[in-house]
């Protein structure tokens, strides 16, 4: 019994390889206007519809057969022995036909190392917009391959390539020739084979209205609009750059432009978060009720209603960043902010492509780190990994959004909005002193070294496509449910465990108190007797220093599972039910509460504000080592962001507190 | 002897040689910078580092001491 072929999608950065993974497999993977999108493979089989026994699988950007960084020659060797896999039977190589001169050096390697490949030329709509189009049969028979062009937007000619994919896959399989690889490093080679190519595509592309072409040829005229179009980039493209790449007003544009980022999720994301609010305390309280005043019922309403949705609140807000973050994408202007910020950010040991990881770990470090594989250099790519966890991902936006909410008036949004944008300003601005301090420790801490270099690919300015980038967002905001969801989840059973046993139904005279009164002394009976008090003993010497009880304490050392887990864990342990919305009834209760041994107020401006810091550096979040180990290869970095990190955070917590409270503000 | 990195904004030129003075010069002439070829410095930015160029119908940005390597006429 034969195994199912394999189909192994291979191409330049941004040709498009996983708009037509997605195609063929029905998936929905980040396909966006920035070289370098795809950073990991990966395999699915082909819808039905296409009638294909065959996995297909999609893999990073590659611009020759010749390996310039330890993670490419990884990707070649894989072509030429897929693990698990083996060879593959089948290559599809795109090229982007506006740029076809660059794109077919990777396609002639591929013809050239004896593997069977068929050429996908994508973007024939841009070139079309340059009246130009491919010969794809003369290229087919010069090449010596089958060639099909593709409209990845409009999935124009996908049925010509699923019968072009049968037809190869029926003529058995190749077995290219590794030794081959050696002569690309040639430099004459390159230069030859470039010259090669260019006198392909000056025979095969031809403009799409022909009559001209024909009269030019019989005039004898050698076609020089034709060498000169392919020769321009995008009209349009250039035209916006003017603008946007601007020596000067590029750069205000630039950093105008993230500032409206981050000031618009607070006010796009208001209304939403009222309805999620409204929605999960009315269902708490319909539980509330519906139970009566017995654990099973504070079970539900109280650990897993309000706990749930005290998270839940901020989805919208998480999910307005990942759109914008998207949109931007994928009009192709991040690789200009990349370009842009290339100088200042090499200053400081990163590189122009560290933009980029460090924007999308604002909304999340675990892709962030993942796509720092787009950095070549190993010293860049490890700093830039080191200080992702410092920018502000969204888990902490409801940790922020809850303590900006108690320090500024409800009928002033823009203050808050403008508090939230300083928060993002304040943990930028850290991150790059933390960047600079480490590089210059570089030696003893990151401890590898080699050539900077920057080279990126400026894409043609695209309309962002909505469908695409609302599914990207979509899809991002469920896995963030699922992965922050179940942790949040348990970890509110067990604080209500905590904090509700042993002394689940306490005794005292109730003579001559209302029913209100009582549940609210029942509540505190219950707490102050708890596991979790007990617990809060031993956490409350390193409280006290920074002006806050046990309370807090339990709440911090939950989060480290996930920093969300800090609200749910707050609202278990201050919220009172009442028929208020939870945001408000838990911001009353943190207006109420004391500290337990002096009976002074637990949240003041100073702690609050020290909170904030706590939260802008403290490494609490289980899966960002684990995709750090992962990415560096070792404990080292995990294990040095995690103490440097959060001792840092202790003592700036620890400094802010008291250095307010000593400037009389309390 | 001129080199791209010496190019005004604005200003084109055609590419002589590609010198191994940049470790990374073959994945310069790899994304298409190879003799012959005209190209035309479209961007500096606030900083004079990186270059963009226009090549072959696309834009490429690469840093100033990558541009060394590119000889032009
Ligand atoms: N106009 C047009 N755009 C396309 C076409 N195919 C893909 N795109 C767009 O080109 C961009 C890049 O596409 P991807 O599929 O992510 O390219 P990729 O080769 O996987 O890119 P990397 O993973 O970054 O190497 C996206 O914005 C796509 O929407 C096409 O045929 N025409
Ligand atoms: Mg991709």
């Amino acid at each position: 019994m034969s195994k199912t072929p394999l189909i192994n999608l291979v191409g330049p950065p941004n040709s498009g390889k996983t708009t037509l993974f997605n195609i063929f497999s029905g998936k929905h993977f980040k396909t966006v206007n920035y070289p370098g999108s795809t950073v990991e493979y990966s395999s699915s089989d082909f819808l039905d519809k296409f009638n294909i026994n065959a996995k297909i699988l999609d893999s990073p950007g590659l611009i020759s057969l010749n390996a310039n960084s330890p993670d490419e020659e990884v990707a070649i060797e894989s072509l030429f022995n897929q693990p698990n896999n083996g060879i593959p039977d089948l290559i599809l190589v795109t090229a982007d036909a506006s740029q076809i001169t660059r794109h077919l050096l990777l396609t002639k390697q591929l013809i050239e190392a004896g593997f069977k490949v068929i050429l996908v030329l994508t973007m024939i709509d841009i070139l079309n917009r340059k009246n130009l189009k491919v010969n794809t049969s003369l290229l087919s028979e010069i090449l010596g391959i089958d060639v099909v062009a593709v409209n990845g937007r409009t999935e124009e000619g996908i049925d010509e390539l699923t019968v072009k994919i049968k037809e190869n896959l029926s003529k058995g399989k190749n077995i290219p020739d590794h030794n081959i690889l050696s002569t690309f490093k040639d430099k004459d080679y390159l230069i030859n084979t470039f010259e090669k190519i260019e006198s392909i595509s000056s025979k095969v592309i031809e403009s799409v209205t022909p009559d001209i072409e024909n009269a030019n040829k019989q005039l004898n005229i050698q076609n020089p609009i034709l060498r000169e179009s392919t020769q321009k980039p995008d009209a349009l493209t250039l035209k916006i750059d003017k603008y946007l790449l601007h020596k000067y007003f590029g750069f205000i544009f630039f950093l105008l432009m993230m500032g409206a980022i981050f000031t618009s999720i607070f006010w796009l994301a208001a209304p939403l978060m009222d309805l999620v609010d409204t929605l999960f305390s009315s269902l708490a309280n319909y539980a509330a009720e519906s139970l009566g005043n017995n654990w099973f019922s504070h079970l539900i309403s109280d650990g897993i209603i309000s706990g749930t949705g005290a998270v839940l609140i901020f989805l919208p807000q998480i999910l307005i960043l990942f759109l914008i973050l998207g949109l931007l994408e994928d009009t192709g202007y991040l690789a200009r902010g990349a370009t842009l910020i290339d100088k200042p950010l090499s200053m400081i040991g990163l590189n122009g492509k560290s933009f980029v990881p460090m924007l999308s770990g604002f909304a999340c470090a675990i892709p962030a780190i993942l796509s720092t594989r787009t950095i070549p250099n190993r010293r860049e790519r490890f700093l830039t990994i080191f200080i992702i966890p410092l920018m502000s991902c969204s888990a902490r936006l409801p940790v922020y959004v809850l303590i900006i909410a108690y320090l500024t008036p409800p009928d002033k949004p823009w203050l808050a909005g403008f508090f939230l944008s300083f928060v993002y300003l304040i943990s930028i601005i850290l991150s790059v002193v933390v960047a600079f301090v480490i590089n210059k420790f570089n030696k003893s801490l990151i401890k590898t070294q080699d050539d900077s270099s920057f080279i990126l690919e400026l894409p043609t300015y695209k309309l962002p496509k909505l469908k695409v980038v609302l599914r990207n967002s979509y899809e991002n905001s469920k896995e963030y449910i699922l992965r922050a969801g179940p942790i949040i989840l348990v970890l509110s059973l067990l604080i209500w465990f905590l904090t509700y046993m042993p002394n689940h139904s306490p005794e005292f005279d109730k003579t001559g108190m209302t029913e209100e009164e009582i549940i609210l002394l029942e509540k505190s009976e219950r707490i102050s007797n708890s596991y979790a008090a007990k617990i809060g003993i031993f956490i409350e010497p390193i409280m006290n220093p920074l002006g806050m009880d046990w309370r807090v304490g339990v709440s911090l050392i939950a989060a480290f599972a996930a920093r969300e887990v800090f609200v749910s864990s707050m609202a278990l342990i201050f919220k009172v039910t009442d028929d208020e919305n939870i945001q408000n009834s838990l911001l009353t209760a943190m207006r109420d509460a004391k500290i337990e041994s002096n009976g002074e107020p637990l949240f003041t401006t100073a702690t609050s504000i020290g909170l904030i810091f706590f939260f802008i550096f403290a490494l609490q979040c289980i899966s960002t080592i684990a995709v750090s180990r992962k990415e560096t290869g070792s404990w080292r970095i995990p294990i040095l962001q995690l103490t440097i990190f959060t001792s840092t955070a202790y003592l700036f917590t620890f400094l802010i507190v008291n250095v307010l409270r000593m400037i009389g503000i309390n | 002897m001129k080199k791209a990195s010496e190019l005004n904004f604005g200003e084109k030129g055609t590419i002589k040689d590609i010198i191994t003075l940049n470790p990374s010069y073959k994945r310069i002439i790899e994304i298409g910078f190879t003799p012959g070829q005209e190209i035309e410095l479209v961007n500096t930015s606030i900083f004079n580092d990186p270059l963009t160029f226009s090549l072959r119908g696309t834009l490429i940005a690469i840093r100033k001491n990558q541009a060394d390597c590119i000889i032009i006429n």
